[in-house]
């Protein structure tokens, strides 16, 4: 069962690229900005709460917790103080700077203060659920990848219920159609825009956490996290989440069928290749007409 | 890109271009720039030389070959590509492997593997740019992924451990300071040289099309530009220049690490680009510089240097997106307004003009004379035309069908028009107006049917060529070029660059005679005293007229209109009519407009299109009276 296997890694890896993708989608939606720091705050998520709980002595559940904070905190400030002056200025900044690079720099800012405060050692959170792989036949299951999955149900399920069922789903879908006509309706998008940032950053750090145990970090995991989400997001069109997500969990399957039938060593290589192949293939088909222009 | 070609032309054009433009320029494009560098380079290196700051310097200039390129390919043409990164280890690795292997000289191989990288980036490119926008990016992203798993993953290239090279990058043997200071200045040399062609490049007319195709590639091509073409000369020029800078950097380092070709690599170029400041060459050089002098300092600054670019960049961000050299070019600005105050004796001589200007604006486009730009036809085509009698048949739409997925837009529209007059096209919202206008002006294709041009099938033409043979157009919602003068937005329309490559721009700018020209049509649509402004402090009357002026400008056969009278006031559009009327005399205008008054005052004929069917054809008399136009457009 080398290919039911298969399939179970590339689900659970392709679920974290699709949480992330998703997360990178839906506040591109409302702040037009990619977010390329997404990965930094998953990153900082496992590695804070491996030191609060490691070296400071901390209980897991109050080391999780401060270090939730201190992401949504962060994240708060830096929507208010930088996001602020870049997009709701006198002269927005508007174009590939504010696109890309401001969440660039933060990127390397967040790496740098962790490389201060972690070290430049690999580590991981601590296991949520320990024990031994569970097996269904000739199926494997890690804990560790079930927690990852229960984790992408949950907060995919949530995050879904409430685009579709409350009003500020709705106001945000809006804010992501048009962001004008949003604002000139009554929908404050500055607000969904710090929203949905601090909300993205607190859910990539709880992915961190979760899935650190399989990978473990260094202070420099978070571009690479960031870099698959970036990806995966793309080829959901940048706003689509929905389309995000399938694409997030397609792209781990096929990593990890190539990895497994074609090389275990450029295995990643040749899937970049097809991914550069499709993009310019069917440009449309994928969205990226739209993304452009809109 | 073919660098001995480029010199050899670049030698014989540019004495061309010093005699012609003597009296214009003191100094020659791009000059002052190179020659800062040139010397500035020199200094350091001789100076500091065989010290580590004349190291750090010498490194820096190796980035700053390769950030120069990307000012032009990704700061200035926004062609947003990520593959500096994998020909800056080509270069460096391919230099590595010539002297180690083949037991060539640096300087040799530095020449071999800039050709092959020219040439395998024309292969690449003439795939990867058929992209555009984010399609591009996200395509090239995957280059240095590639790379640096092929890389660690085989030993040819030295794996993780990297490349090593004996050979130096100054030929022949000596001592030590010898080839230490000729090493730093040969790059020195490069850069100045790489920094003299990129400014070359964007102070030319192919700049100013590469300036447009960067705010919007289908306006471009609608105005002449080929943008296939130039996407590939960007990509091409970029991944050469990068190319360069990792080869002298294999030759002053003596060594590739497998961090030369990884995406570090690349992240690290675009934070000094940016915080050089994107559009500027000489911008981009100095980030280079600052970022490299950063990481080398040895102290807490090196030690936190993650921390010390991500506040840089954000800080330099915040304060202008253009980085340092905007930051700079408004000191500089902010300097000579004061000194200007100070020799005007505190009278605010810039302010005195600019509301004199706005008040006049209205009656100075009443008198309207277009004799000038409409007689001003390119020689070839005046003759053809001259030959055939008046009312021939100019565009001629077959049997036209556009369909998107199950969406009928326009079902079997034909048409034909003469070679001059004014129609009307009208018809209510979502009848297909304007996708029949980008049906005749290239930018849409017809799911059937054929558009037909003075007898030549156009129908698989791309707008670009459209453009030279004579159809012009105007967009709904404005199409202007921000950041650039009227003047520069009415040139771009009068460029003679199309069929020019990149390379030539090297040698001699036509910029000029664009500008020119342009000048004269602004004067004779009488908005010669607007050429100086920034367009998007104009009214919406102002840039309409300016995006007129852009289509009349080309002495086009074939002028589209989209609704040029929306947002105008009455008067606008009595003084819109009039000049319509004026350049229907000579040339053939399809006009979509929603203000029927309008429309049937002007036109000799008036098609009305309703659910991509065309239900009218006639003159303004039938039209006033026609049932169906007026239970269509009229109100039932």
């Amino acid at each position: 069962m080398k290919f039911g296997n298969l399939i179970i890694a590339g689900i659970t890896t392709g679920s974290i690229y699709a949480m992330f993708a998703v997360c990178v989608a839906v506040w591109y939606r409302v702040s037009n900005i990619l977010n390329l720091a997404v990965g930094d705050f998953a990153m900082v998520g496992a590695l804070g709460v491996d030191n609060l709980y490691r070296v400071k002595g901390l209980p897991l559940p109050a080391a999780i917790i401060t270090t939730l904070a201190v992401v949504a905190v962060f994240a708060y400030l830096y929507d208010q103080v930088v996001l602020r002056i870049a997009q709701d200025g006198r002269r927005p900044i508007e174009g590939i700077v504010v696109t890309f690079f401001f969440t660039f720099a933060l990127s390397f800012f967040i790496d740098g203060v962790a490389k201060v405060l972690f070290g430049t050692d690999v580590h991981a959170a601590p296991t949520l659920w320990s024990g031994p792989s569970l097996t269904l036949g000739s199926l494997n299951f890690e804990r560790s990848g079930l927690l990852v999955l229960a984790c992408a149900l949950i907060i995919g399920g949530a995050f879904w219920l409430y685009i579709k069922f409350t009003l500020g789903g709705k106001a945000l879908e809006a804010s992501g159609e048009n962001s004008v006509g949003a604002r000139i309706v009554g929908i404050d998008t500055r607000q969904y825009r710090r929203l949905i940032f601090v909300g993205t950053a607190v859910i990539a750090a709880v992915f961190g956490i979760v899935e650190s145990p399989i990978t473990g970090f260094t202070y420099l995991s978070g571009a690479t996290i960031s870099l698959t989400g970036f990806i995966a997001a793309a080829y959901g069109g940048f706003r689509k989440p929905g389309r995000a997500l399938v694409a997030g969990l397609s792209i781990g399957v096929l990593e990890a069928l190539l990895g497994g039938y074609v090389s275990a060593e450029y295995g990643d290589t040749v899937l970049y290749a097809i991914l550069a192949a499709a993009i310019l293939a069917w440009p449309r088909a994928l969205g990226f007409e739209s993304a452009v222009s809109g | 890109m073919n660098q001995f070609l480029a010199a050899s032309s670049r030698a014989f054009q540019w004495s061309s271009a010093v005699a012609s433009s003597r009296a214009a320029r003191r100094v020659p494009r791009g000059g002052v720039p190179s020659v800062i560098v040139l010397v500035v380079g020199a200094i350091i290196v001789l100076n500091y030389g065989l010290l580590y700051t004349g190291s750090v310097f010498v490194l820096s200039a190796c980035y700053a070959i390769v950030t120069a390129g990307m000012a032009v390919q990704i700061g200035f043409s926004q062609q947003i590509a990520f593959s500096q990164s994998v020909f800056f280890g080509v270069g460096a690795y391919g230099v590595a492997m010539l002297n180690t292997h083949a037991g060539l000289s640096v300087l040799l191989g530095t020449v071999i593997m800039v050709v092959a990288a020219a040439l395998v980036a024309l292969l690449l490119g003439s795939v990867v740019t058929r992209a555009s926008g984010l399609a591009l990016a996200v395509a090239t992203l995957m280059l240095p992924l590639i790379a640096v798993g092929y890389v660690s993953g085989t030993g040819f290239l030295g794996g993780p451990v990297g490349a090593p090279l004996s050979g130096t990058l100054w030929p022949g043997s000596g001592s030590t300071t010898l080839i230490a200071l000729g090493g730093g200045l040969i790059v020195v040399v490069l850069l100045a040289a790489v920094v003299f062609i990129a400014s070359r490049i964007l102070s030319s007319d192919i700049g100013l099309e590469l300036f447009v195709l960067g705010v919007d590639e289908r306006t471009a091509a609608a105005l002449g530009v080929r943008t296939p073409r130039r996407k590939l000369e960007l990509f091409v020029l970029g991944c050469g220049f990068a190319a360069l800078g990792g080869a002298v950097y294999a030759g002053t380092q003596q060594f590739v690490p497998e961090t030369a070709i990884d995406p570090t690599t690349e992240l690290a170029l675009l934070i000094m680009l940016f915080i050089g400041g994107r559009r500027s060459v000489f911008g981009a050089v100095v980030g280079a510089l600052v970022i490299q002098y950063l990481q080398g300092a040895s102290n807490w600054v090196s030690v936190n240097i993650l921390i010390v670019e991500g506040l840089l960049l954000t800080v330099v961000l915040l304060v202008d997106p253009e980085g340092l050299s905007g930051i700079a070019a408004t000191a500089i600005a902010w300097l000579r307004r004061k000194s200007a105050l100070g020799a005007a004796g505190g009278e605010p001589a810039a302010d005195a003009q600019a509301p004199g200007a706005g008040p006049g604006v209205p009656d100075e486009l009443a008198g309207l004379s277009l004799s000038s730009v409409l007689a001003d036809r390119r020689p070839a085509e005046g003759a053809a035309r001259a030959a055939g009698p008046g009312d021939a048949t100019l565009l001629e739409v077959r049997g036209v069908f556009k369909e998107y997925g199950g969406l009928s837009v326009l079902h079997d529209v034909s048409l034909t028009l003469p070679e001059r007059g004014l129609f009307g096209l009208c018809g209510p919202n979502g009848a297909g107006k304007s996708t029949l206008l980008n049906v005749i002006g290239g930018s849409v294709a017809p799911s059937s049917g054929a558009v037909i041009l003075s007898g030549t099938d156009i129908t698989r033409w791309p707008p670009n060529v459209r453009f030279y043979q004579g159809i012009s157009r105007t967009f709904q919602a404005v199409h202007l070029i921000k950041g650039r003068t009227v003047l520069d937005n009415v040139a771009v329309a009068c460029l003679a660059s199309h069929t020019a490559s990149i390379v030539t721009r090297i040698g001699r700018s036509r910029l000029d005679d664009a500008r020119a020209k342009a000048a004269r049509t602004l004067a004779d649509l009488g908005m010669a005293h607007l050429a100086g402004r920034e367009v998007s402090s104009l009214t919406l009357e102002m840039q309409r007229m300016v995006e007129l002026a852009r289509a009349l400008a080309p002495s086009p056969r074939l002028l589209l209109l989209d609704e040029p009278a929306s947002g105008l006031s009455e008067e606008q559009r009595q003084r819109l009519a009039a000049l319509l009327t004026t350049i229907a005399d000579r040339t053939c205008v399809l006009l979509v407009e929603h203000d029927l008054t309008l429309v049937a005052q002007v036109s000799e004929r008036i098609f009305v299109l309703s659910g991509g069917h065309l239900v009218f054809d006639g003159g303004p008399a039938d039209f006033r009276s026609s049932p169906v136009v007026n239970s269509l457009l009229v109100g039932s």
